[in-house]
Order: structure tokens, then C-alpha cells, then sequence
């Protein structure tokens, strides 16, 4: 791809000029902070976007690629970091959809189950071809989408971020997958901001920034800080300085707490834990493991079947959201730019939503404007949110001072408890460093912080204490998050290996 | 009572279900259609009222009911492919480009007919065609399923073989099942190289098919003539049969069939002089007390979804 | 995804807010403009619809839009109209604000008239009370009959569409029904119920100011109270407030603690409460007793003008005239130059369609903006 340059319609300059290479056969890394353009680049590549200017050469031949067809029909296939599996279908479905085998006028259903079957040995893909791809875990979704590719002849494979929802086990199996792939002569281009993980499965790294390629080395040359410095122009601290936690008295008391989807699916099963004053308790597992749930039912989202819920003694199980965040829970949610704000309202409306009906936001039944507009400066001056002006719709920012408008107004509102799911999941480093930064302030005065991620390096190195989510269940707290390795805590969220309840109950 | 109960087994009143069903199954299957490719299709009244409007007045033109079925059949995806240009070219909202769809079609529809007869009300002092009723040799004398299956109008059969039609066409063909992978889920589509916008032009056009089918049902087969609004809201309790049906063929028919026999229980018991009016509004509150008890339904067996894990937990 | 440069300049708060401002300023006058827009091009449609179909569109034209104001009583006509067509379009904004596809204001209309005139006409009443009492009876059935749909939404997650439309068609033929049955006193010629008490009666305007402008009455007053009532209820109040983040992202206002169910539901009973306001106006000011299909054709008007004023409770008093002015003007079109005042409707569909076509709006957006650049740079 020759200085490729792309200017989006509203003005967003995603990739500007930029150069890249890859070699037949070799493991090809692309790494950058979030925004950085990888995205972009590789969705010209696969012809979901068109470049304003700029060459993409093929096997020595120029060529044009409009559509995803095209790219396929090229052999250039992609893994896209969400799943673009139709849930309803089946594996079998999902991998000759668009390319359906056919017996007459009709979908011939046993060739689609057949050639399935036939890849996934072949490439040691394991895949159950006839299960529904709603009900199958994350690690067989990657491989459905992998073998997606492979069924449509792909040569050159684009993973993106494919690592972000795998356990550690699932990862190496993903690995080891990708290596038999190469060796059947195929290319991977693996996009990741996950340097240590780059460094293990690569041959050559590219790495961008600022919409630029700063440069392509081999692996041998590089190393993890060389490849921090080249992401972000500058030396970034991987460790988080924290002062020892000053655990005060439990706030959070969950016990045996139970739910269950309007599906009938048990969810969560006797989750029992606490969470003191002054600390941040983790928790770590692999997504889809009752996480959610566990948020969602703390924070009056959805209604517990069974269990014990309290903040500072007082049950809060089963109250409403409303009962929930008056007793001193905030919450930060998962999805933010979804859940966390109405992307036509003003930010200054947006900053009221926890507190709009009380004093001083309404006296006598009706808002007061004035109130609204001092609270909206006062935040966006504290949290240094780079907002014009409170009355424009909070959809007019960008996605980093959205996050802070979500962030100001859980902290504003001076919890006992804060719950944050996932903060930095789809924010780049900057906004990353003011999230660890706010949660680590928020516990030094003494707030309760529930920490559930899928990053294990971020819930590692930000908890005081860790507890491991496995199948809707607590199967390990440790004390102590510190010394702690990402290997061990994977084993636990594998379900490879659980604590014993009293082991679990004494960590409580 | 008694006599009432009489009315509801005679082979009759079925016939009469299977009459009045024909007009709610066909826009009901274009619904589907249109919903499975993620497009939630309003305007299925408007169209079969233009379908059934336009069928009539080129009947009368030409004297040829099939001519007449064509431009039927011509008008009603004409309006859904309006419709699809301005929801998926020009990102209108549907539900609102929906309803102006139906204004439009209840003005046109009004304002031509009056230009053509100077009367607002109806077509009827116009000679237009109507579709065959066709007698099926054999199954004809065999009694009480002779009157029931024979001697219907050739739409009522285009119905109910419609049904498996649309039913093979979304789950046996490539076609179809695009249609259902890009109303599930879009991206996924796009990135395995499906033309999504065709796609949905695809849905919405077949559903302006079948419900101009239906349309012209009602104006040329029910009954010979084209009245103001004659559709009455069938366009919507059509919708209410897709959710009813849990967006499958076959439970849409089954939908479809009960609504059909609370309106043909309707004019049955009409003519037991009971009032009309109150008679009449037998198929809404049937749709209404469906809707709410489908929604009930759904919400009990959750419940006891979860009860049944509480139990299970005990033990 | 925008690519910050390392030297990015400082945030300059204040010339940042001074642009914005300016951007939103053109932005409202890009709106405006793209409205007027929409309405020359929807007469333009019925203009060449009329050539086509080969009458005389500008007989029909001039009539239609100068017909309104041609005689003191078809003012009168506008007035009434007017009056109707601005309280149902302020009826429809509320649930609209909230995202709820409530059409039920046909049937709301029905039943208030019905129950304002059962008021009116049996229950004899001193002045003012007589207005007043079946006033409230009226909108406290409009409530409940709005409230139905809105609990069966909210609670059950059904269609509303689908429900409200189901409603109206039963209350419609309940009407019917039961002014044919119960309200016609026996042997009437006609089928109308008998006239409500004096007392009841809207005063005209025509006794007000001494010509004659038809049925147009004191009703316009509450036109006033209820434009300010609305504004206030979804700007000032924290209701409003509730309906306006529920239309903005449910989710949100769920996570935020607001009782989204309830709020929806009441959304459809308030909007549900001032429909009834029309349809006691029709009772009370226009026809002073039942007739047969007396809020007839009415059911969708309200969200034309509701719709032109961007569910803003400010502007919808002008579309509201201005609406009225074509619906009357459509009328006398038919009578003047034999052209069916169903034109009107087709004008009204164009108009919904152009407008909420997105991407015209942004097409108009962008050209100007683009016209702004170009001029700057020369």
C-alpha cells in the first residue's frame, strides 16, 4: 500500500500518506494507540473504505479494491475485532454466508456442513458446524470468523485486535493457529496495541501514530519499549504508582447473590464479596462470564432472584436505579458512548441525569436553568472537558471528553461506592492515564471502587485486591493483586483452577 | 347461542375465515418479509390501498382483470420502492415515511377517484373485472371440504401458497437467506461482501408485492368495486399478526386465521341482529387482546424460566 | 479518530464558543429555510399534479391559497381549524419527544367529544362551570384512553402503532354507536344528538367582533394556555426533562435512574389529555352537539404540524395556521374549481417525506457551507 491518504467527509484526517509492506508468508504486526489509523488502513485494504489518494499493490500488480468482494476475490480476507457472525445462523451458515454452496435453485445445507468440517480439520480450527452461533464461546466465534476467510480462498488474513476477548490460554491457542496457518503458506497481518503479545507472534512490526507510519522494524530489532516510544513519542509509565490503600470499613456487602436471564440462563450463581473503603477491588474474567450482570444487578439494572445486597448495611437489592444511586452508588458503565450519554442533549443536560428532579436542579417543580449552566462550567472546568460551551449537544465532542462528561458526573455526585466497567476500554492512552488517575484519586479520599475489565494488565496493576470471575461465579480473591502473574490469574479465569470457598471466604 | 355455535362449524364460516383471511395473509407475509430484512414496513395499508385502487380503475380501462391485477401489482411496489428510497437513499426515519406513504395513499387514491366518477365514496357505478374463483374438479363434491377448499377466489389461493413460498424463499435460497443475515445483523453482511441496501430494497419490494396482492384482493375479489379507505386498517392488524406469528410463516398464517375468523364471526353475527357497529369492532379488540395477551404470555413463560432455575438451584 | 498534531494549539474556550455560536445560528436558518423549501416544493408537486390530471391549476391554486382570507366566515373556518390543528399537533409532540409512535389522537378526540357533550347536554351546570366541567371530564378520559396504549408499551413492550390504531377504529365505531343508539333523541330526522346547554357554549367570535367569522370561538384562548403549558411541561419541568432524555437514548435515561416505564406511559396519556382539549373544542366552540364523524380525517393532521415544528411547542402554532390556512384553502378549492380538497393530503405526504429525508437536510447543510468556504477563501 503506497501513500495511501484518507480524509474522511467531515474532515477527520485518519491516514495521511502512509506506506506499507508485507511480505508473503510472514507474521506482519500493525500497532498504534487507538485512532492512530490502523483501522482505517486496513478497511481500505479490504475495500469497506475508499482512499482519497493513494496505490494498494497486489503480487506486483496495482490494484483497485471498492468492496469487501472485491478484497475476497483478491484472496484478502479479514477478522474484524467485533464479530460479524449473524447470531441466529448457524457455524456452518455463518462461514458460506455469501458464498453458499448451492444444489439447484436452493442452498445445498450438508456441502456447507461438509466443507466446514473439512477447513477446520485442515487447519486445526475445531468447530462444531451445526451448533447455533449465539450459544458457542467467544474462542470457537474467533475461529468461525478465521475459518470465514479461509472458506472464501483468502491468502492474506487481517486480524484485528484479535486477542482483545481471549483468555490467556485462548490466546496461545490462537497463536499456535496462526503459526499452522503461515505454514500453509498463508499471510497475517495482526493488528494489536498489545505490545507484548506483538513481540511474541511476529516476524516484522508496523508502527503508527498520528495517522502517520513512523516505521516497519523486525522483531529482532525491537523491544517493548522501543515500540512505546515509537506508538506514542514519548516514554509511558506500564506501571501504575499508587500510595498503599487505607482500607476503611466494608461498603459493598454481596452475598450469594443470584440472577437469571429472562432466558432461563443462570448467570450468577451465590456471587459473594466485599468491597472496603478506600480500595479498588478488581475483577478480572473473561467477558461473558456474568460481569455484566453482576454490574447491571448492583446497580439496580436488573432485579436479583436471590441474595444479599448491601451499602453500608442497608440492602440495596432489587431497588431502581433512582434507589440505588440516592443510597451512594455511582456507575460507570461498560458501553459509555451508548449508555453513558444521550448524544442530543446538552452536556449540560448530560451532567444532570443522576440529579435532575433535587435541590438546587429543581425547586418547586420546575428546573432551573441557572443551576444547570453554574454545575455544567463548574464540571467542565474541574475535569478540563474541551467543551465550547455547556449547552451544546454532548454528541459534538469527542469520544475522550464524552468519557470525561461520564466520568464528571459519577464522581460529582460523591459516591460511597463507584462502580467502573470497563473504563478504558476504546480510549487511547491519554484518556486512559485520566481514567487510572481519577479512579486511584477517587479511592485515596476514600470511595469504594468496584473494578470489573477485561484488560488483565489494567485490573492487575490498578487493584488493591483481585477476584476472578469464572461461569458466574467468584473462583478466587487474592488479598493482594500485586506479585500476582497474568498466567496464574488466567488459569482461574479459564476455570482451570479454583479457590476453595472457605480459601475465598477468608479473602471476602 | 346455540345458533351462534351452529354459524361457527358449518362449512361456511370456514370458508367465510379462509374469504376474509386472504386480505391479512398477504400483507402480513410482505410484512415478514420486510421485518426479517430489518425494515419494519408501516405502510403495508397504503399499498394495498393503491394496489386495490389501481387494479380496479385499469380493470375498468382495459375490461381485463388481469391487466388490472398487473397494474395492481405495478403500483404497490412502486410505493414500497418510494418508500425504500427514502428511508434507505435519503436516511428518512421509516415510521414516519410510512405514514406519510399511507396519507398519500389515502389522498390519491380519493382525490383520482373522484376526478374519474366525481364520487368520493366508491368506483361502483364503474364496470370493473374481478379475479376467477376457480372450482377445483374432484375435491369440489367432496362434502363439507368441497365448499371449504373449492370455489375460492384465485388470490385466496395465491395466499396460502404463498405462505410456503416465502417460507422456502427465506430459509432455502441465497436470496432469502441474505435477506435474514442482513436483517440480523448488517455489518456481518456488508463484510462478507452482501449489498445490503439491495437487500433491503429486495425486502421491501417483495412485501409491496404481497401486499398489493392483497390490495387487489379487496377490490376485485371480495367484493367489485374500489371504496375510500376500504383497506380499514387491515394493513396494520396484518402487522399485528407478524409479531403474533413470532416472525415465522407458518405463525403468521396461524395469526392471520384468527383474525380472519374474528371478522368472519363478525358478519356471521351480523346477521343475528346484533348492532353493527359493535359487531364490527370484533377483529380490533381481538387484535388488541392478542397483543396484550402474546405479551403476557411471553413475560409468564420468562418468569417461569427463572422460577424453574430457582427451583433447580434448591434442590 | 481525529489525529491530534503534537503541537496542537492551546483550547481557546472563548473564540471556540463565539464560532459554535455562530454555527448555530446558521444551522436554525439552514432549518428554516430547508422547511419553506419543503413547502413551495410540496405545492409544486400539487400544482403539476393538477396540470397532469388537466385542470386549471391556477384557478385551483388561486383558490386554494387565497380562498382562506377571500371571506370574513372562511376566516372564521381558518380560525376553528387552526384552533384544532395546533392542540392536537401540541398532543402529538409530547410522546413524539419521547420517541413513542403514539397515533391515537383520532380515537382520543372521539371519545372526548363524546363525554364532553354527555357533560354538556344532562348535566345542567352554572356558567363558566359549564365549560369547565366538561372541559376536564373530557381530558380526563383522554388521559386514560391515552394511558392504555401508553401502560401496554411501557410495561408490555407492544407495538403502539399497531395499538393506538387498533383503538381508534373501537372508538370510532363506539361512536357510532352509541350516537346512533343512545344520543339521537327518537324520531330526529338526522342522526345528531341534541344541542348542549347554553352555558356550555363557547362564546364566537363573531359576537365578539361583530362580523361574521363562522364557528371560530373563545377556544383560541386555550390555544395560548396550552402552548405555554407544553413549553414549560417539557423544557422546565423535570418530566419534560424525563421525555426529552428518554427520546434522546433510553438506555441513558434508564441508567441515569429515570422510571423510563412510567414516564412513557404518561407521555401517551398526556398527549392523550390534550387531544381530548381538541376534541372538547370541536363539542363545545364548533358544532355545540354530536355529529356523525365529527373529528373525522383528523387523525394524522397533527403530526404534519407537529412534524413542521420539529416537535417544538413554540413553533407549532405557526404551522398550525399555516396548515389550516391549506386545509381550508383545499376546501374551498373543491367547491370553486371541482379539484378534490384531497390534493391537500397529498401535499401533506410530500412535505413528511422531504422532511424527513436526512440527507437533503445535510445535502442543503453542506452545500452552504461549502458556498461559505469558497467565499471566505476568495
Amino acid at each position: 500500500m503506497r501513500h495511501i491518504t484518507k480524509i474522511y467527509p467531515n474532515g477527520v484526517l485518519a491516514d495521511n500518506d502512509v506506506t506499507f509492506e508485507v511480505r508473503a508468508g510472514e507474521i506482519h504486526a500493525l500497532v498504534g494507540e487507538n485512532g492512530a489509523g490502523k483501522s482505517t488502513l486496513m478497511k481500505i485494504l479490504y475495500g469497506m473504505e475508499r482512499p482519497t489518494s493513494g496505490q494498494i499493490i497486489l503480487r506486483g500488480k496495482p490494484v483497485t479494491i471498492h468492496t469487501p468482494h472485491e478484497a475476497i476475490a483478491l484472496g484478502i480476507g479479514m477478522v474484524h475485532q467485533n464479530f460479524m457472525l449473524v447470531p441466529s445462523f448457524t457455524i456452518a451458515e455463518n462461514i458460506v454466508l455469501g458464498a453458499e454452496p448451492l444444489r439447484g435453485a436452493f442452498v445445498d445445507r450438508r456441502a456447507a456442513i461438509a466443507a466446514t468440517t473439512r477447513l477446520a480439520q485442515e487447519y486445526g480450527l475445531s468447530v462444531d458446524p451445526e451448533a447455533v452461533v449465539d450459544a458457542v464461546p467467544v474462542g470457537m466465534r474467533q475461529r468461525v470468523e478465521i475459518l470465514k476467510a479461509l472458506y472464501r480462498g483468502a491468502d492474506v488474513l487481517i486480524l484485528d485486535e484479535p486477542t482483545a476477548v481471549l483468555t490467556p490460554q485462548e490466546t496461545h491457542e490462537l497463536f499456535a493457529a496462526i503459526r499452522q496457518l503461515v505454514n500453509a503458506g498463508k499471510t497475517v497481518i495482526f493488528i494489536s496495541h498489545k505490545l507484548r503479545e506483538v513481540m511474541e507472534i511476529s516476524d516484522r512490526i508496523s508502527v503508527m501514530r498520528d495517522a502517520r507510519m513512523v516505521g516497519t522494524i523486525d522483531k529482532r530489532e525491537a523491544d517493548e519499549h522501543l515500540l512505546a516510544r515509537m506508538m506514542v513519542g514519548r516514554e509511558v509509565f506500564l506501571d501504575i504508582e499508587k500510595p498503599p490503600a487505607q482500607r476503611g470499613p466494608v461498603v459493598l456487602k454481596v452475598r450469594d447473590l443470584e440472577y437469571a436471564t429472562e432466558a432461563g440462563v443462570e448467570v450468577l450463581k451465590h456471587v459473594s464479596f466485599n468491597v472496603y473503603a478506600g480500595e479498588i477491588l478488581g475483577i478480572a474474567g473473561v467477558e461473558g462470564n456474568g460481569q455484566t450482570e453482576l454490574v447491571e444487578v448492583i446497580a439496580g439494572l436488573r432485579a436479583p432472584l436471590g441474595g444479599v445486597i448491601e451499602l453500608d448495611g442497608k440492602s440495596i437489592a432489587g431497588l431502581t436505579p433512582r434507589e440505588v444511586r440516592r443510597a451512594g452508588v455511582a456507575h460507570i458503565p461498560e458501553d459509555r458512548l451508548t449508555n453513558g450519554v444521550a448524544m442530543t442533549l446538552s452536556i449540560q443536560e448530560n451532567l444532570i441525569v443522576d440529579r435532575y428532579a433535587r435541590e438546587p436542579f429543581t425547586r418547586g417543580g420546575l428546573m432551573r436553568p441557572a443551576e444547570i449552566a453554574r454545575n455544567s462550567e463548574a464540571l467542565i472546568e474541574q475535569y478540563a472537558i474541551r467543551a465550547p460551551d455547556g449547552t451544546l449537544p454532548v454528541g459534538s465532542l469527542s469520544g475522550g471528553n464524552m468519557q470525561k462528561v461520564v466520568v464528571a458526573r459519577e464522581l460529582s455526585s460523591r459516591p460511597k461506592l463507584l462502580i467502573a466497567a470497563q473504563p478504558t476500554r476504546g480510549v487511547d492512552i491519554g484518556a486512559t492515564e485520566f481514567m487510572h488517575e481519577q479512579l486511584i484519586k477517587a479511592r485515596n479520599a476514600g470511595v469504594a471502587i468496584l473494578l470489573v475489565s477485561a484488560d488483565l494488565s489494567e485490573v492487575m496493576s490498578l487493584s488493591d485486591r483481585l477476584a476472578v470471575m469464572h461461569d458466574g461465579r467468584i473462583v478466587a480473591i487474592f488479598p493482594d493483586a500485586r506479585g500476582l502473574t497474568e498466567e496464574e490469574v488466567g488459569l482461574y479465569m479459564l476455570g482451570t483452577k479454583t479457590m476453595t470457598p472457605a480459601e475465598i471466604e477468608r479473602n471476602w | 347461542m346455540e345458533q351462534a355455535l351452529q354459524v361457527i362449524f358449518s362449512a361456511t364460516f370456514i370458508a367465510a375465515v379462509l374469504r376474509v383471511t386472504t386480505p391479512i395473509l398477504l400483507p402480513a407475509l410482505g410484512g415478514l418479509v420486510a421485518e426479517l430484512g430489518g425494515v419494519a414496513n408501516i405502510a403495508l395499508e397504503g399499498i394495498m390501498l393503491t394496489a386495490a385502487c389501481a387494479g380496479v380503475l385499469i380493470s375498468v380501462a382495459t375490461q381485463s382483470e388481469w391487466l388490472g391485477l398487473l397494474a395492481g401489482v405495478a403500483m404497490g411496489v412502486l410505493m414500497a420502492l418510494v418508500l425504500a428510497f427514502f428511508h434507505l437513499n435519503l436516511k428518512a426515519d421509516v415510521i414516519l415515511a410510512a405514514i406519510a406513504i399511507n396519507i398519500l395513499a389515502s389522498g390519491s387514491t380519493i382525490f383520482v377517484v373522484f376526478l374519474l366518477t366525481g364520487d368520493k365514496g366508491s368506483t361502483s357505478a364503474l364496470v370493473s373485472k374481478q379475479m376467477p374463483f376457480v372450482e377445483i374438479p374432484l375435491i369440489r363434491d367432496i362434502p363439507l371440504l368441497g365448499p371449504i377448499v373449492s370455489g375460492q377466489n384465485l388470490l385466496t389461493y395465491v395466499a396460502f401458497i404463498a405462505v410456503a413460498l416465502v417460507a422456502v424463499f427465506l430459509y432455502r435460497t441465497r436470496a432469502g437467506i441474505h435477506l435474514r443475515a442482513v436483517g440480523e445483523n448488517p455489518e456481518a453482511a456488508r463484510s462478507v461482501g452482501i449489498n445490503v441496501r439491495a437487500q433491503q430494497y429486495l425486502a421491501l419490494a417483495l412485501s409491496g408485492l404481497l401486499a398489493a396482492l392483497g390490495g387487489v384482493y379487496l377490490s376485485m375479489g371480495y367484493v367489485k368495486f374500489f371504496a375510500r379507505d376500504m383497506t380499514a386498517g387491515r394493513g396494520f392488524i396484518a402487522l399485528a399478526a407478524i409479531f403474533l406469528g413470532g416472525k415465522t410463516p407458518l405463525g403468521t398464517m396461524i395469526a392471520a386465521l384468527v383474525f380472519g375468523a374474528a371478522e368472519a364471526l363478525s358478519v356471521q353475527l351480523g346477521n343475528l341482529r346484533v348492532p353493527n357497529q359493535l359487531v364490527q369492532m370484533i377483529p380490533y379488540v381481538a387484535t388488541l387482546v392478542a397483543l396484550v395477551v402474546y405479551a403476557l404470555a411471553q413475560r409468564q413463560r420468562a418468569i417461569a424460566r427463572q422460577r424453574k432455575f430457582r427451583q433447580a438451584q434448591a434442590t | 479518530m481525529q489525529a491530534t498534531l503534537p503541537t496542537a494549539p492551546a483550547f481557546d474556550r472563548a473564540a471556540e464558543r463565539a464560532r459554535v455560536q455562530q454555527e448555530r445560528r446558521r444551522s436554525a436558518m439552514i432549518d428554516f429555510s430547508v422547511t419553506l423549501g419543503t413547502i413551495a416544493l410540496a405545492l409544486l408537486v400539487g400544482f403539476l399534479v393538477m396540470l397532469i390530471v388537466g385542470k386549471d391549476p391556477l384557478l385551483a391554486y388561486s383558490s386554494l391559497l387565497s380562498g382562506p382570507l377571500s371571506r370574513s366566515n372562511r376566516t372564521g373556518r381558518w380560525i376553528e381549524d387552526a384552533t384544532t390543528l395546533i392542540i392536537l399537533g401540541l398532543s402529538v409532540s409530547i410522546p413524539f419527544r419521547a420517541r413513542q409512535f403514539s397515533l391515537g389522537a383520532q380515537g382520543q378526540m372521539f371519545i372526548a367529544a363524546m363525554i364532553a357533550a354527555v357533560v354538556a347536554i344532562y348535566l345542567p351546570m352554572p356558567p363558566v362551570v359549564a365549560v369547565l366541567l366538561p372541559l376536564a371530564a373530557a381530558m380526563v378520559v383522554g388521559f386514560l384512553v391515552g394511558l392504555l396504549p401508553g401502560l401496554m408499551k411501557a410495561y408490555l413492550n407492544a407495538n403502539e402503532i399497531v395499538s393506538t390504531l387498533m383503538l381508534n377504529a373501537v372508538i370510532v365505531l363506539l361512536y357510532d354507536f352509541l350516537l346512533t343508539n343512545v344520543f339521537t333523541p327518537p324520531g330526529s330526522q338526522s342522526l345528531r344528538s341534541e344541542l348542549i346547554q347554553p352555558n356550555s357554549m363557547l362564546l364566537r367570535l363573531t359576537a365578539i367582533f361583530g362580523v361574521n367569522l363562522g364557528r371560530a370561538n373563545l377556544a383560541v384562548l386555550f390555544v395560548a394556555i396550552l402552548v405555554i403549558a407544553v413549553w414549560a411541561l417539557l423544557n422546565r419541568t423535570p418530566f419534560g426533562y424525563e421525555i426529552r432524555t428518554i427520546g434522546a437514548n433510553e438506555k441513558f435515561a434508564r441508567y441515569g435512574g429515570i422510571n423510563t416505564r412510567r414516564t412513557i406511559a404518561l407521555s401517551f396519556a398526556i398527549g392523550g389529555a390534550i387531544a381530548a382539549v381538541a376534541g372538547a373544542h370541536l363539542v363545545l366552540g364548533v358544532h355545540q352537539r354530536l355529529i356523525p364523524g365529527i373529528a373525522a380525517g383528523l387523525g394524522f393532521e397533527g403530526i404534519v404540524v407537529a412534524l413542521l415544528a420539529r416537535n417544538n411547542p413554540l413553533f407549532i402554532p405557526i404551522t398550525g395556521v399555516f396548515y389550516s390556512y391549506l386545509r381550508v384553502g383545499g376546501d374551498i378549492m373543491e367547491q370553486e374549481a371541482a379539484v378534490g380538497a384531497e390534493i391537500v393530503q397529498v401535499i401533506q405526504a410530500v412535505i413528511i417525506l422531504l422532511l424527513t429525508a436526512q440527507v437533503l437536510v445535510d445535502y442543503v447543510k453542506a452545500r452552504s457551507r461549502r458556498a461559505r468556504s469558497v467565499s471566505c477563501a476568495a
